[in-house]
């Protein structure tokens, strides 16, 4: 190579880089010097030098360099040995993102576009609402105006890759000298190599999920320690007691029978469960409730139990003796025992209903409508007054006397996104569009207070599972924990790259988890106010939560239909649960936690066998393999979308959703 | 390019009156804007997703506004979804449907309809994991009617695929509701009750998993109680009930029906005793064939077909007994008026001739037998009856027969029947001369015509058509008809008491009817068919 054209392209490239005054004493010395040799280093025996020179200074201003690289890294990879492909592949994502994002930054919006355009086919399939976001990136301002974009840019991306695969990856990248592919690489991308044989190419979930800087501070986060049981006297263990002394000879027999098979012991008494179901006020079926009982009490009685980190409120002994009275008599399911499912359609809504939800004993339904009212309807009313009309498709209840049935709750200046029952059912929150939460009675029917102090959009509130508490999530990317007696949030729990869309109590208070529109779980503790754990996963928004009455685990519904099961203490997913269609708009565990039931969009209620999953992934984690879990039951509704599930204390499931239109 | 081309910007800048937009401001304004509209649709899905919706409307878009504290979109709020159309000779470009409505039309139009208010009902989706078969659930699949003889086939050859049978779980309530059924049907005891079971199998959602059972107690109780009257009623009933059901597929059960229905149509014996009026049967039966084949008869096409086969062997078989050809007569009428002008009529001539022996009271001393031939001719003159009038209401501007005799004796079949009406306009559409011809005479100068015989009108139409005499005696028949009580008890007048002279000489008048529309058939059909209908009841009149 002639000096004079190392001269060139020294003298480019510092122009690029706007190393102008340097530029001019180049020069300037390089009219001065005429030509005489002032290189030491012999760059004409250096290939390896003069290309990587010659790479710096004439193409960086290329894009179609991109394109180039992109494309021949994406065949070679294609076209790699089977075994290691679905590695390799692995890389082109986060390759292909960053090449795009760089040509945005660098102002050519129309290469970006046609480069975007050209390789997205690849990846729609997986990373499909990424894409989508990132379409609309168009000018360097936008790469930094956008979350998305911006957490992808600072972070680096975690992939697990087989050393092989890593080191054919990198002979690739030298041979070919795309030093640009290996720049993006080397800057976005966290390898980490392990030895041995490539995973099957399905089984590992977060190898595909990019979630910006989360895959670091979620592993810290989840080292953290967290105590899932169930608190200390709960009314279960007050139960358990009592049931013992009530039957002594009863718990006799059943330590008996603990020391035999599990399975053999659960199956007779599913069998039992079933087979004397009908007779439940018979004396028969209190016994089989006692033995069911004693089920659960075994069952719960291996459980660690932890103490309230919250002063809990005092429960009157009322409200006490009648919860205890409902678990006394809860049907046991299981997958042989289905429960009964009671829907409770909303008809003439005109697309109003944002929301509902049902009390825990059924007799109240609230619906928040995007008129900002909330309708709460009182069931066992209804039912007095016209059985016959409830038949009616064309509802005539409320024809019937001209005046409405339900109690109209007015307060709100904007949608209301949700409308919960507290425990006992004697009060409503609301959330609505104005940013506030509002706290209705429903013996007075009358709003009691208005809770100002999120900055946006107030999605979700629910109350804690012993009443007083609330959470709340938020547009603003918040959740907070209030309590009844405070204007104020007693917690702010901040951390969630978007909007925070569902909230859901730790059975034991002292945590609560929250879906977001960053395909994120988080699990936060109630009183430092830390997240503890990341669940990563879901592919896009994440609608529902629902917690297992053990505490353990935890259920999470998206957008596209799937569920997830997640273990708590490792904050793994145990399955994927697939079956739906759309959006999972609900979900709950049956009292037990045996049944999982959700509801969707797609106009079903489905019930799932949970307590085998757990039961089977307990054997299968010494084998290491994963299972999949089958949905037990799906109940097709007419036409639907299930907007909320619940199963009373006694386990009969409440289902409520509003009918669509276009199909009636 | 982004999917904001800049022409698009240049517009938008045009309609809101800047003119001097710049190429460059355009080139830069457009991959903004596009973000821009990126940023709000992200957000306005997240408010459809909260709203509990699966369709983004004006309503989610204005939300997004509201979260990023912009101005709402106003006029765009509808309620509903909008609908978009595409335009033509473009791939992806919409554009919403805009009536242009005039404010008149508006102003003057009556109030709509208050809204009805939002409201909550409740139903059982399930019952301990099975979901009970009402209306506001989805409706179950079809199942299949379990197919029992195939199982052994299968299992004598060395097949390994041996398919199972479907099991058919059929729950408590509905096999309660079955053997309930069951024996009221069989029974007889209280019709009150099985009335009220029969509105319950008409009207009941749910059933449908029964039908097959159903259809096999039909089908086993007709084959067995052929000579149980009520009982074949009542199965007649039950098929009637659940054919009306709007909750049962009843088609893939059809070919099992059919024969059990077939039989209670034209089967020579139909209850035991001589008190059993099978002729009601008969008739009974024969509306509930012109029912399923008006419903089924367009997906099932080779069903009317193979019915009216049957229908016509019977008919036309003389070994056949006259009950067997009533049922025949019957069945085929009620099918409509293209059959019976296709088969009856175009058999009418021997048929009668055979039949009229039988009429005669001298030759056949069997009163019975007499009774029964009596039948069969009322039945074959209100068939061939029906058919012509309602060839004559064709012509709506002649002078109608008779007002008094439509609306004592037609008016329901005229309702009921338009569009057979249209049918027989059709083939009556090849003779439109004769019809002109009609019009120009009056009714009251034709009926002497009749009385005297119709010699002058002899020569010019040769068509075979023995229409005529079966409507000189429509009256007697549309009496029939109409009220099954008084004809009756005229039948019963004419074949019980000993109205035997009478019934001779009715039998008579007909008979001369009968050769004098012969005659008149020669001539012109169309005149006899707009006056005879007269000469019988005033006949009648004289005689009774």
């Amino acid at each position: 190579m002639d000096p004079e054209q190392v001269d060139e392209f020294v003298m480019g490239y510092l122009k690029k880089k706007g190393f102008n005054s340097a530029a001019k004493h180049l020069q300037e010395s390089l009219h001065n010097n005429n030509g005489s040799s002032f290189s030491s280093i012999d760059y004409p025996n250096d290939p390896e030098l003069t290309k990587l020179i010659r790479s710096f200074s004439q193409s960086e201003n290329d894009p179609s360099r991109y394109r180039e690289g992109y494309s021949k890294l994406r065949s070679w990879g294609y076209n790699s040995l089977d075994l290691y492909k679905h590695e390799l592949l692995r890389v082109m994502y986060p390759v292909f993102i960053h090449c795009y994002m760089d040509l945005v930054g660098k102002g050519h919006t129309q290469e970006a576009r046609s480069f975007f355009n050209s390789f997205r086919k690849d990846h729609e399939m997986v990373h499909l609402r990424d894409l989508q976001k990132l379409g609309g990136v168009l000018a360097p301002s936008h790469l930094q105006e956008m979350e998305f974009a911006r957490s992808l840019r600072q972070s680096k991306i975690n992939i697990k890759i087989c050393q092989y695969s890593y080191d054919l990856l990198i002979q690739y990248l030298h041979r070919t000298e795309s030093t640009l592919m290996l720049g993006i690489i080397n800057e976005h991308i966290n390898f980490q190599v392990y030895s041995g044989q490539p995973n099957s190419a399905s089984d590992d979930i977060e190898a595909v999920t990019i979630v910006g800087s989360f895959h670091e501070t979620a592993d810290h986060v989840n080292q953290k320690e967290i105590h899932w049981g169930l608190l200390e006297d709960s009314l279960e263990d007050r139960l358990e007691k009592t049931g013992g002394l009530l039957s002594d000879s009863e718990k006799g027999q059943g330590e008996s029978k603990a020391g035999d098979d599990s399975k053999k012991r659960s199956a007779e008494i599913g069998k039992q469960g079933s087979s004397t179901k009908k007779l439940k006020k018979d004396k028969a079926g209190t016994a089989t409730t006692k033995v069911a009982r004693q089920e659960t009490s075994t069952v719960l009685s291996s459980m660690p139990r932890v103490k309230p980190e919250l002063a809990m409120p005092v429960m009157s002994t009322d409200v006490e003796e009648s919860i205890l009275e409902d678990l006394r008599n809860r049907v046991q399911l299981s997958s042989v025992a289905m429960p009964s499912v009671s829907f409770y359609t909303f008809v003439n809504t005109h697309n109003g209903l944002n929301s509902s939800s049902i009390s825990h004993d059924g007799s109240l339904v609230a619906g928040g409508f995007s008129d900002s009212s909330i309708k709460v309807w009182d069931m066992a009313k209804i039912g007095q007054a016209g059985s016959c009309a409830l038949q009616d498709d064309n509802n005539q209840i409320v024809g019937k006397n001209g005046r409405r049935n339900y109690t109209l709750l007015v307060g709100h200046s904007g949608p209301v996104y949700s409308a919960t029952f507290s425990p006992p059912g004697d009060y409503v929150l609301s959330s609505s569009a104005d940013t506030t939460i509002r706290l209705w009675s429903t013996k007075l029917n009358a709003n009691l207070v208005c809770y100002k102090g999120h900055n946006h959009t107030v999605w979700d509130a629910q109350f804690s599972p012993f009443g007083h508490y609330f959470a709340s999530c938020s547009h603003d990317r918040t959740a907070r924990i209030w309590s009844m007696d405070r204007m104020q949030p007693l917690r702010m729990m901040a951390g969630h790259l978007s909007d925070v869309d569902c909230v859901q109590w730790h059975p034991n208070c002292n945590y609560i988890a929250t879906g977001s529109s960053d395909k994120t779980v988080r699990l936060w503790d109630v009183q430092t106010g830390e997240c503890v754990r990341i669940f990563i996963g879901h592919r896009s928004m994440v609608l529902s939560l629902a917690m297992s009455p053990d505490g353990r685990y935890m259920a999470s519904g998206d957008e596209d239909g799937t569920i997830m099961m997640w273990d708590l203490s490792t904050a793994r997913c145990i399955t994927p649960l697939m079956g739906h269609n759309s959006c999972v708009w609900t979900l709950s565990y049956s009292g037990e936690g045996s049944l999982l039931a959700s509801g969707s969009a797609d106009c079903t209620v489905k019930l799932w066998d949970v307590s085998s999953s757990t039961k089977l992934t307990k054997a299968e984690e010494k084998n290491g393999n994963s299972n999949r879990l089958r949905s037990i039951r799906t109940f097709p509704t007419k036409s639907t979308p299930v907007h909320a599930l619940r199963f009373s204390r006694r386990n009969l499931l409440f289902a409520a959703g509003a009918v669509s239109k276009h199909s009636s | 390019m982004g999917i904001v081309p800049k022409e698009t910007i240049e517009v938008t800048a045009q309609s809101i009156g800047i003119t001097n937009l710049s190429p460059e401001a355009a080139l830069m304004l457009a991959p903004d804007v596009e973000y821009r509209v990126r940023e709000i649709m992200q957000e306005a899905i997240k408010c459809m997703r909260h709203s509990k919706r699966t369709t983004l409307t004006a309503s989610d878009v204005d939300g997004a506004l509201n979260l990023r504290s912009l101005e709402p979109s106003y006029g765009f709020a509808s309620g509903g979804p909008f609908r978009f159309r595409k335009a033509i000779g473009h791939q992806d470009l919409f554009y919403t449907d805009d009536r242009e409505v005039d404010f008149k039309d508006v102003i003057e139009s009556p109030l709509p309809k208050a809204p009805l208010d939002a409201g909550v009902v409740c139903h059982w989706l399930a019952i301990e994991g099975v979901q009970p078969a009402i209306p506001e659930n989805a409706t179950l699949e079809v199942i299949r009617a379990p197919a029992d003889n195939k199982i052994y086939e299968h299992k004598d050859g060395p097949l390994i695929d041996v398919r199972l049978p479907v099991k058919h779980v059929l729950s408590r309530e509905l096999q309660l509701y079955f053997q309930k059924i069951a024996e009221l049907t069989v029974s007889k005891s209280s019709p009150a009750l099985f009335k009220k079971a029969l509105v319950s199998l008409a009207s009941d959602s749910g059933l449908h998993p029964l039908v097959p059972y159903f259809t096999n107690f039909i089908a086993d109780e007709v084959s067995r109680g052929l000579n149980d009257f009520l009982l074949l009623f009542n199965l007649m009933h039950v098929v009637r009930s659940l054919l009306q059901n709007p909750h049962i597929h009843i088609e893939p059960y059809l070919h099992q029906l059919m024969p059990s229905i077939v039989t209670c149509l034209v089967s020579r014996k139909l209850g035991n005793r001589f008190a059993d009026n099978h002729w009601e049967l008969r008739d009974f039966t024969a509306n509930l064939v012109s029912l399923i084949c008006k419903r089924f008869g367009n997906t099932y096409i080779t069903l009317q077909s193979r019915l009216t086969k049957t229908l016509v062997n019977a008919f036309l078989d003389p070994k056949k007994a006259l009950t067997q050809h009533y049922g025949a007569i019957q069945g085929l009428s009620a099918l409509g008026h293209t059959v019976v002008r296709l088969l009856i009529l175009s058999n009418l001539e021997p048929y009668l001739s055979l039949l009229e022996p039988e009429l005669d009271a001298e030759k056949q001393k069997n009163q019975m037998k007499s009774y029964e031939a009596w039948r069969v001719y009322g039945a074959l003159l209100r068939a061939a009856g029906l058919c012509i009038h309602d060839r004559l209401k064709v012509f709506p501007n002649l002078p109608s027969p008779s007002p008094s005799f439509l609306h004592k004796g037609k008016g329901k079949i005229i309702n009921a029947e338009p569009r057979k009406r249209k049918l027989s306009a059709d083939s009556s559409e090849n003779q439109p001369p004769h019809k002109r011809l009609i019009t120009t005479d009056g009714p009251d100068v034709l009926r002497p015509h009749d009385h005297t015989g119709p010699a002058p009108m002899h020569v010019d139409k040769p068509i075979g058509n023995y229409n005529l005499p079966q409507n000189s005696a429509q009256p007697s028949s549309s009496e029939q008809a109409s009220d099954g009580e008084s004809r009756n008890g005229k039948e019963k007048e004419r074949g019980k008491s000993r109205a035997i002279t009478m019934k001779a000489i009715l039998g008579q008048i007909w008979k001369d009817d009968l050769d004098s529309g012969r005659l008149l058939v020669k001539l012109q059909q169309l005149y006899g068919d707009r006056i005879l209908p007269f000469i019988p009841s005033t006949e009648m009149s004289v005689f009774l």
